[in-house]
């Protein structure tokens, strides 16, 4: 949709309950500029995404509403900064205030270090299901990529781990929990090492509908008090509105003699 | 740093935490590597102390000149400063160069008129069996010798020799220690190994002229150097024997080898070596395609969370050290635990054979110079299967493998 939800609770929230030095400032400032951007893949049953416009400011929570198989995975890994675009008029992301990182160019320049640096400071990924380690305690998996940046794991990690109800399983194996615990853990560990923007790939869609709504509930309470930018893929869009979502839709046309599909981004 | 530390981290609790898997893998490697080792060992073992043996053979290195000729101390010094001769010595006059043995100890008392055979250290026919004379007085006997004359090593036994002055015999003796007694294999005729001081001074008795070293009496030896018919002589191995010869022929000396004997040792040599070539290139070429397909199996095992690492921020020259880590921790498990398999069985086997071993031979035997060879190898291949593992790695695109089910 054109008009942009906003919550106001995540207006001013700047300053996060972290000892962390911020790395980004206030809301309003843009966190994503996509204009032009498109990714297709060849083949009879090809598939075109083009998102015309997208801009995606901090602090805000962003609903890619559509079908499955409409591109909603296709735009947030290209948001993630895992998928190369084919071409871009601009695809900029704010780290800093005053500071961005050309997206485009780094993908052309091949400056991949400088992506996942980027992808480990400044995004948090939600899995439709786990992508969790196996081999790695509650604890460990939440807090890997405050390890990564050499961040203290202290209480960061404990602090997370209470408010998604699961502090309890911390030293337990992945393996060892519920689907929706695991996805608890999930997004304990996108969220960790506060992250400028939180991607969730259909965060819920394989839980069952009361799970489903608390830990939507937890999520967006997390994300609305840290002051995190939400960038989620659902096709459960009844309470978007209620909960304070922009949506972001997809048109979906296929070539009627090619049999390839072609999708746009509206929103 | 962090980044890094963190993606070894989760490598090794990967690795720990399916231990099951990391154990097959250790074993399949061990399961290669320790018959390769016990192979080795063998061939570093017996299959090298038997074919320096017979490369090593005195009777094969054996250089015999046919008829007698004139060699003076010159010839000898050059001789003996060329690197291919491994020991020469100078003969006196065989007509000459013989002794008779009398023991008088035995109950029935025996004599036994013997060839006098030059030798001093270093004579690879008696340095075989670690048996040298020293003094003048001591000798060494061959085994028909001993037989006939009844007589063990440690034994005094007495030497006569005789000679007619103007139609009176004469006849000397000298008091002689018999400090071995050569096995039949070495040497099949009635023979003792002397100094080349009692030979000369026998040669000289005959003569008519006295030796000062044995007191025997005699007109004095002109002055001059002595000039020795023949020699006794041994090439350094059998590969230099054919030079040797054909240096002596081209002085005009017709010598006696055996070309024959040396030809068969020769390819057999060859053949060992080739085939145990064949066996190692064989061999390795599996150790390393089983290091390959364990490295690509794990890659692509683990393609999944290489592909979440990736999409939490590591960047992949990072990434590609989790199956690198893992691959080399694999191949130093695997090459300790085929190390241990070869230890117990290399024990075993020289267990078995140990009645038919001197001190300080092994059947089985590999140094610790062969086994860091072994070791250095098996990381380079481990290192090189890798890489290629590291190559996949880098073409693991996050978005196509984290939504796996």
């Amino acid at each position: 949709m054109k008009d942009a939800a906003r919550d106001p609770l995540a207006q001013g929230k700047v300053v996060r309950p972290s000892r962390d030095k911020p790395r980004f400032t206030a809301s309003g400032d843009d966190v994503f500029r996509l204009q032009e951007v498109t990714k297709s893949w060849p083949g009879e049953h090809g598939f075109t995404l083009t998102v015309p416009k997208l801009i995606i400011q901090q602090g805000e929570k962003v609903a890619l509403v559509g079908f499955s198989g409409c591109g909603k995975s296709t735009l947030l890994d290209l948001l993630a900064m895992v998928l190369r675009p084919d071409e871009a008029g601009e695809f900029v992301l704010f780290t800093q205030k005053g500071e961005e990182l050309n997206v485009m160019d780094a993908w052309q320049r091949k400056k991949l270090d400088s992506l996942a640096q980027a992808r480990m400071l400044h995004i948090g990924y939600v899995l439709q299901t786990g992508g969790l380690f196996p081999f790695l305690s509650v604890r460990e998996n939440i807090g890997i990529s405050r390890r990564g940046l050499g961040l203290p794991l202290d209480e960061t990690v404990e602090d997370i781990a209470q408010r998604l109800h699961i502090e309890r399983h911390l030293d337990k194996l992945p393996g060892q929990l519920s689907v929706g615990e695991r996805q608890r853990v999930a997004i304990a560990r996108a969220m960790a090492h506060h992250p400028s923007v939180v991607i969730a790939d259909e965060p819920t869609a394989s839980l069952d509908p009361i799970n489903a709504e608390e830990i939507m509930n937890l999520f967006t309470a997390l994300t609305d008090e840290y002051g995190v930018t939400l960038i989620m893929a659902t096709h459960d869009w009844g309470k978007l509105g209620e909960r304070g979502f922009r949506r972001v839709e997809f048109g979906f046309k296929r070539e009627p003699d090619q049999g390839s599909v072609r999708a746009k981004v509206f929103g | 740093m962090d980044s890094f530390q963190t993606v070894m981290r989760l490598a090794l609790r990967d690795y720990l935490h399916e231990r099951l898997l990391s154990a097959c893998a250790i074993m399949g490697l061990a399961a290669v590597l320790a018959p390769l080792l016990v192979l080795f060992g063998v061939k570093s073992g017996i299959i090298n102390t038997m074919s320096d043996r017979l490369i090593q053979d005195p009777r094969n290195r054996e250089i015999s000149p046919v008829g007698s000729g004139r060699y003076g101390a010159d010839w000898f010094s050059a001789m003996r400063d060329r690197p291919d001769v491994a020991f020469i010595i100078p003969q006196t006059r065989s007509i000459a160069a013989s002794m008779i043995l009398y023991n008088k100890n035995s109950a029935n008392p025996r004599t036994l008129v013997v060839s006098l055979i030059p030798t001093a250290e270093a004579d690879p026919l008696l340095e075989q069996y670690g048996r040298i004379s020293t003094k003048n007085t001591q000798v060494v006997l061959s085994e028909p010798a001993a037989r006939k004359l009844n007589v063990k090593a440690g034994q005094g036994i007495i030497g006569q020799v005789g000679r007619s002055v103007a139609g009176v015999r004469e006849q000397v003796a000298v008091d002689l220690q018999i400090t071995a007694v050569l096995p039949l294999g070495a040497f099949s005729r009635e023979a003792a190994f002397v100094r080349l001081e009692l030979l000369e001074a026998t040669e000289d008795y005959r003569d008519g002229r006295g030796s000062k070293i044995f007191g025997w009496p005699g007109s004095a030896r002109p002055a001059g150097s002595r000039v020795y018919p023949s020699f006794r002589l041994y090439a350094r191995s059998i590969y230099d024997v054919a030079d040797l010869r054909n240096m002596l022929m081209d002085q005009g000396l017709e010598v006696y080898t055996k070309a024959e004997d040396i030809e068969t040792v020769k390819s057999l040599d060859r053949s060992f070596n080739l085939i145990f070539s064949l066996i190692a290139v064989v061999a390795v070429l599996g150790y390393f395609a089983s290091m390959v397909s364990n490295v690509l199996a794990n890659v692509n095992r683990k393609s999944r969370y290489l592909g979440i690492s990736s999409l939490i921020g590591f960047s992949t020259g990072n990434i590609i050290w989790y199956p690198m880590l893992q691959s080399i921790a694999t191949s130093v498990l695997g090459f300790l635990t085929a190390v241990i398999l070869y230890r117990l069985v290399a024990a075993l086997i020289n267990g078995l054979f140990s009645d038919y071993l001197s001190a300080g031979e092994y059947v089985c035997w590999l140094s610790v110079g062969h086994m860091m060879i072994a070791l250095v190898l098996t990381l380079a291949l481990a290192i090189l299967a890798s890489t290629y593992g590291a190559f996949r790695v880098s073409r693991i695109e996050p978005s196509e493998v984290i939504r796996e089910v």
